[in-house]
C-alpha cells in the first residue's frame, strides 16, 4: 500500500512543486529586469570605491610611507629636493601587481594619495599598466613661484642682513672713527662685527 | 473567373508540391526541358522546408534567450537590432566563420555525417507537416506515424556524433540519448493514440478537420467534454516530447554541468549549430503535432471568422497563423519549464518513462477507448 | 498512511552494495572495463580549477580521486615575508567568497597575540559584515548547487541578492570581493551614514526572497529526488574526516564555533537567543545526505539575517579601531583562533618572534579538510550523483590550494 501511496505522492509532488516554481519564474518574467545596459547606463559608484589611485601632488612630501605600506611594493616614487620644494621625476604604480587593498592610503601623513572611482582599463601592452600618478613633472608653477619667492625672501633677508651688517659696520666704523683719535688702530677690526 | 494558370495554382486546394509544379508549368519558358520541372519543384519544396526550419530555429534561439533573460531578471540580447532580434543572424555569421574543428582521433566520416543526418531527419519530417489546410508537401494517411518515425532517427545521428567524437563525455551523452529516446518513444506514441482514437485518423489534416466547429474552440480534443482522458494524455505527451527533444528537465544528453556539453562537446562552428537547429525545429514540430492532436490544429476563432468570409486565401492565412501561434505557445511553455526545473538523473528518467508514463498512457488509452465505445455515441454534443 | 516515505534503495545504493560484496561482475554477467574520466581542471562542475579523476563503469562511478594544487599561490609562505598588516589582503584571496570571515580570523589571531581590547562598535560592524558575507557565500553555494543539478534560474536570482550584498560592502569598504576591511584592532572605516538602515532594508527584502528560493529549488521534487539519499555521511564518518561547518551539521552533529568557541559578540548574541543552529535531520531522506547539507546552508542564511538584525538593534556610536601603532610589533608567542567560516572552521595559527614580520602563518582551511571526504563518498554513485556530491561539499579551490 505504501508503494502505491508513494507512487501517487511522487506524481502529486512533482506536479505541485513544478507549478510553484513556474509561478515564481512566471512572476519574474513579467517584471522589469534589474540589470542595466552597462556602457549606456551605469550604476552609481560609492565614494569609498577602491579604483585607480589619484595623487594630490601638491600635498605630497615624498615620504615613501605608502610605498613602504604596500604589500607587493608596486609604488615607486622619485623626486629631487630643492630646499622645501620638490622637483618631481616620477610616482608610478604598477597595476599589474596592485591588488587594490587600500593599505597605501592610511599611512599617508599628508592624506594625499587616494583611490578613485575609475576602474576600467584595458591595454594591448603590459607596460601601459604602470601608471604615472603625477599630474605634472618637475615643479609646479606655484612651487616655482614659491621657490622664487622663498629665494627672493632669502635674498632679501640676506641683503637685509648684509645691509644691517654693513650698517652696523658703518656705525662701528663711525664710532671707532669718532673714537679714532683715542684709538687709532680700531679701523683694522671693523670687519669682525 | 479565369485566372492565369500560375495564380490559379496557388488558389486550388491541392498539395504544395503540385501547386508549385503547376505554377512552374505556367511560367516555364519554352527552352527549358520538361524533365527539369519535377527537379525544380523538388528543390523549391526542399528550399521552403529548409527556410522554415532555419526561421524557426533562429526565432527559437532568440525567443529562448529573451525568455530566459526576462525570467532571470535580465534583458538577454539587446544590441543587434531592436531588442536584439537580429542576434540569430549575427550568431549564424559567427558560427559560419568559425574554424571547423575535427578532433585528431575522431572517426572522420561519421563525425562529418552526424550533424547532417540529425538535420535531415527533421527536414524529412517537415514533408508531412501541413502549413495550411491547402498547403502541404505530402498528404499521407499515416502522417503522424511518418513524423514520429523520421524524428526518432535523430537518435542515430546523435549516437553517431557521440561515438565518432572520440571523447568520453560525448559517448556518455550519446548513450544517454539512445536510452532516453527509446524509453520515451513508447509513452509518446501511446499517448497520441488517444486523440487518434477520437479522430479516427492518423492524418494531420483530418484530425484538424475533426475539431472544426464550436467557434473554433469548443471542439478541441483537449476539452474534457470531448474525452476526459485527453487532458492526462496531453500531459504525458508533453513530458514525452520534452524528453524526445532533449529539453530540460530531460537534457541529460547535453547536461552541461555533468557532461560538459554531452554529444556536442567536440563540435564547433556550423556543425554544432546543426544540432542546435535540430533541437529547436524538433521542439517546434512536436509542439505543432501537439496542437494538431489536442488543441484544434488549424481551428481557432480566427479561422472560423476567416471561414465566414468565404475567401479561400484568407482561410489559408488564418489557419497558418493559428498553427504557428500554437506552435510558438508550446515552444514558450517548454522554455518556461526549462528555466524553472532542475535536471533529473538518468535512472530517474528511465523510472519516469517506464514506470510512470507508459502505464499511465496505457491507462489513458484504455479509459479513452471505453469512453469512445460506450459513452461517446450517447453524448448529445458528440 | 504515514507521512514518512518508505525508503526504496536507489540504483546507486544497490550499485554500492554490489561493489562492496563483489557481486557486480556476477550480476551484470558482462566483463566491462572501467573508464577513466577526467573531471576537471576544466569542467563546468568542479567549482574552480580542481581535477577529479573518476573511474566509471558506464554511468556508475567506481572510484574518485581529487587532485589539487592548480591554484597554489604560496599564501602561507608569503605570510612569512610581509608585515603583519600587509598579510591582510592575502587572506582575502583564499576563500574569495567569504573574504570578510578570512580577515576576521586572521585579525582575531593577531589580536590574541597582542592582547588588545576591540571597541564594541567595531565588533558589531565585524559581526554584521561576517554574517552578511556568510549569506553571500551560502547564496553562491546554494546557487551553484542548483546549477550543478541543472536549475539555472535560481542561481541568477541568488546573484541578484548577492549583488546587493556586494554593493553594501562596496559602500563600506570600497571593494566587492576582496575586502581587506576587518583589520587588526578593529575595522578600517566606520560605516558611512545611512549604511545601517540599508542593511536593514536588505534584511527585510532578503527574508522574502529566501522563501522564494526554498519554494523554487529546495522543495522542488526533482531537486529533492536528486539530492536525498545521495552522498550520505553518517555521524561517525563526519567526525572521522574532521568535517566542519554545514558538512558536519548536515550530519546532525551540533557543533558551531559561534556558540561553542565564541568570538566577537557571538556568546552575547547566543545568550540573547537571537539565533539557532540548524541541523540536518534527514527530513527528505537519510541523515547526512546532500539535501541535508544544502538545507543547513539555506537555514543558516535565515539565521544570519537574525544575527544581523540583533546587531542593528544593539549598535551604538563609538570608535571603530583600537589604539594600535602604525607599524605593528607583535609580542613573541603563538596563537590560534578558529572561526565559523561559511564552509567550516577557518583557523589562523600565527607565530611571532616580536618582530614586524610573522615567523609563521598557518591556515586551517575548511574546504581542504572537507574535500577529503569526496574520495570516500564517490564510489558506487552515478556520474550525476558524483556532481551532486562535489557540489554539496561546497569547496572553494582558492582555499584548498591557498
Amino acid at each position: 500500500m505504501t508503494a502505491v501511496a508513494n507512487y501517487v505522492k511522487n506524481i502529486v509532488d512533482t506536479v505541485k512543486t513544478t507549478l510553484v516554481g513556474m509561478r515564481i519564474t512566471g512572476k519574474y518574467l513579467l517584471q522589469k529586469p534589474i540589470t542595466v545596459q552597462y556602457p549606456d547606463e551605469r550604476l552609481p559608484i560609492p565614494n569609498r570605491y577602491r579604483g585607480i589611485h589619484y595623487l594630490e601632488q601638491e600635498k605630497c612630501i615624498n615620504c615613501l610611507a605608502c610605498a613602504r605600506a604596500c604589500p607587493i611594493d608596486c609604488i615607486e616614487m622619485d623626486a629631487i629636493r630643492h630646499g622645501k620644494e620638490l622637483e618631481w621625476v616620477s610616482f608610478t604604480l604598477d597595476y599589474q601587481k596592485c591588488m587594490f587593498c587600500e593599505l597605501c592610503v592610511y599611512p599617508c601623513p599628508k592624506d594625499c594619495i587616494h583611490m578613485g572611482t575609475e576602474f576600467a582599463f584595458t591595454s594591448y601592452d603590459r607596460s601601459e599598466f604602470v601608471h604615472d600618478l603625477l599630474s605634472y613633472q618637475g615643479m609646479s608653477r606655484e612651487a616655482k613661484a614659491r621657490m622664487i619667492e622663498a629665494e627672493k625672501k632669502k635674498k632679501a633677508k640676506e641683503e637685509a642682513k648684509a645691509a644691517k651688517k654693513a650698517a652696523e659696520a658703518a656705525k662701528k666704523k663711525a664710532e671707532s672713527e669718532a673714537k679714532g683719535e683715542d684709538a687709532p688702530d680700531a679701523g683694522t677690526d671693523g670687519g669682525e662685527g | 473567373m479565369s485566372l492565369p494558370l500560375h495564380l490559379a495554382a496557388l488558389a486550388a486546394p491541392r498539395s504544395a508540391t503540385n501547386q508549385i509544379n503547376d505554377f512552374l508549368t505556367g511560367v516555364k519558358p519554352d527552352f527549358v526541358p520538361d524533365w527539369a520541372l519535377p527537379l525544380t519543384t523538388a528543390l523549391i519544396s526542399v528550399g521552403i522546408a529548409v527556410a522554415i526550419i532555419s526561421l524557426v530555429a533562429m526565432s527559437g534561439t532568440w525567443l529562448e534567450r529573451k525568455v530566459s533573460g526576462h525570467i532571470q531578471c535580465r534583458y538577454g540580447p539587446m544590441r543587434v537590432g531592436w531588442h536584439g532580434w537580429l542576434q540569430p543572424i549575427a550568431d549564424g555569421v559567427k558560427l559560419l566563420l568559425k574554424e571547423d574543428m575535427i578532433p585528431l582521433g575522431a572517426d572522420k566520416p561519421l563525425y562529418l555525417l552526424a550533424p547532417a543526418l540529425v538535420l535531415a531527419s527533421i527536414l524529412g519530417a517537415m514533408a508531412v507537416f501541413p502549413l495550411a489546410p491547402d498547403f502541404y508537401f505530402a498528404d499521407i494517411d499515416l502522417g503522424i506515424f511518418t513524423i514520429l518515425a523520421l524524428t526518432s532517427t535523430t537518435t542515430i545521428g546523435v549516437v553517431m556524433a557521440g561515438w565518432s567524437s572520440n571523447s568520453k563525455w560525448s559517448l556518455y551523452g550519446a548513450m544517454r540519448e539512445a536510452a532516453q529516446v527509446v524509453a520515451y518513444e513508447i509513452p509518446l506514441g501511446i499517448s497520441l493514440l488517444v486523440p487518434v482514437m477520437v479522430a479516427g485518423s492518423f492524418n494531420l489534416l483530418e484530425v484538424s478537420n475533426g475539431q472544426a466547429g464550436g467557434f473554433g474552440v469548443l471542439n478541441w480534443y483537449i476539452w474534457p467534454w470531448v474525452n476526459p482522458f485527453m487532458g492526462p494524455a496531453f500531459l504525458l505527451f508533453f513530458i514525452a516530447i520534452l524528453a524526445e527533444t532533449k529539453r530540460a528537465p530531460f537534457d541529460l544528453p547535453e547536461a552541461e554541468s555533468e557532461l560538459v556539453a554531452g554529444f556536442m562537446t567536440e563540435y564547433s562552428g556550423i556543425r554544432w549549430s546543426f544540432f542546435f537547429m535540430e533541437e529547436y525545429a524538433a521542439m517546434f514540430l512536436y509542439c505543432v503535432v501537439g496542437s494538431f492532436f489536442f488543441f484544434g490544429g488549424f481551428e481557432s476563432p480566427l479561422t472560423s471568422l476567416a471561414r465566414a468570409t468565404d475567401v479561400h486565401l484568407l482561410v489559408q492565412v488564418a489557419a497558418a497563423v493559428t498553427i504557428i501561434a500554437k506552435g510558438y505557445a508550446g515552444l514558450f511553455l517548454m522554455m518556461w519549464l526549462r528555466w524553472t526545473l532542475p535536471r533529473v538523473r538518468i535512472d530517474q528518467v528511465m523510472t519516469l518513462g517506464y514506470k510512470y508514463l507508459t502505464p499511465l498512457a496505457l491507462a489513458c488509452v484504455l479509459g479513452a477507448s471505453v469512453w469512445e465505445v460506450f459513452l461517446a455515441p450517447v453524448l448529445p454534443w458528440r | 498512511m504515514t507521512t514518512t516515505q518508505e525508503h526504496t534503495p536507489s540504483i546507486s545504493e544497490t550499485a554500492a552494495r554490489m561493489l562492496e560484496s563483489g557481486e557486480r561482475e556476477f550480476v551484470l554477467d558482462v566483463k566491462t572495463s572501467d573508464l577513466e574520466v577526467n573531471m576537471g581542471p576544466q569542467h563546468p562542475a568542479t567549482h574552480g580549477v580542481m581535477r577529479i579523476l573518476c573511474r566509471a563503469d558506464g554511468e556508475l562511478c567506481t572510484g574518485a580521486q581529487p587532485h589539487l594544487g592548480y591554484l597554489h599561490r604560496c599564501a602561507e609562505k608569503i605570510g612569512e615575508n610581509v608585515e603583519w598588516l600587509q598579510y591582510l589582503p592575502y587572506t582575502d584571496r583564499y576563500d574569495y567568497l567569504a573574504a570578510m570571515n578570512n580577515n576576521l580570523s586572521y585579525s582575531l589571531a593577531v589580536e590574541k597575540l597582542m592582547g588588545i581590547e576591540i571597541p564594541r562598535r567595531a565588533q558589531m560592524i565585524r559581526t554584521i559584515c561576517a554574517e552578511l558575507n556568510r549569506i553571500g557565500s551560502h547564496l553562491i553555494a546554494f546557487g551553484t548547487y542548483g546549477l550543478d543539478i541543472g536549475a539555472i534560474t535560481p542561481f541568477l536570482y541568488m546573484f541578484r541578492e548577492r549583488e546587493w550584498m556586494m554593493a553594501l560592502f562596496e559602500k563600506i569598504c570600497g571593494a566587492r570581493l576582496t575586502y581587506s576591511y576587518i583589520r587588526i584592532g578593529g575595522v578600517f572605516n566606520d560605516a558611512p551614514p545611512g549604511w545601517l538602515s540599508e542593511v536593514e532594508r536588505f534584511c527585510d527584502t532578503f527574508d522574502e526572497k529566501w522563501q522564494e528560493y526554498v519554494d523554487l529549488l529546495m522543495m522542488n521534487h526533482i531537486f529533492v529526488k536528486r539530492t536525498a539519499n545521495i552522498g550520505v555521511i553518517p555521524k561517525e564518518m563526519a567526525i572521522d574526516f574532521g568535517l566542519t561547518g554545514p558538512m558536519l551539521r548536515g550530519s546532525g552533529i551540533d557543533w558551531d564555533l559561534r556558540r561553542d568557541q565564541p568570538y566577537e559578540l557571538y556568546d552575547e548574541i547566543w545568550a540573547d537567543g537571537a539565533f539557532e543552529i540548524p541541523l540536518g535531520s534527514g527530513a527528505k531522506g537519510t541523515l547526512g545526505d546532500c539535501w541535508d547539507r544544502v538545507y543547513v546552508r539555506v537555514m543558516e542564511m535565515h539565521e544570519s539575517i537574525k544575527i544581523v538584525r540583533w546587531c542593528l538593534d544593539n549598535i551604538e556610536p563609538g570608535p571603530v579601531i583600537a589604539d594600535i601603532p602604525k607599524t605593528l610589533k607583535i609580542p613573541p608567542g603563538e596563537g590560534y583562533v578558529g572561526i565559523e567560516n561559511p564552509r567550516g572552521e577557518l583557523g589562523h595559527y600565527v607565530v611571532s618572534d616580536g618582530g614586524k614580520v610573522p615567523v609563521r602563518v598557518r591556515v586551517r582551511a575548511p574546504s581542504f579538510v572537507n574535500l577529503a571526504v569526496l574520495e570516500a563518498l564517490m564510489p558506487g554513485t552515478l556520474i550525476a550523483d558524483a556532481i551532486a556530491i562535489i557540489g554539496s561539499t561546497d569547496i572553494v579551490v582558492g582555499e584548498t590550494d591557498r
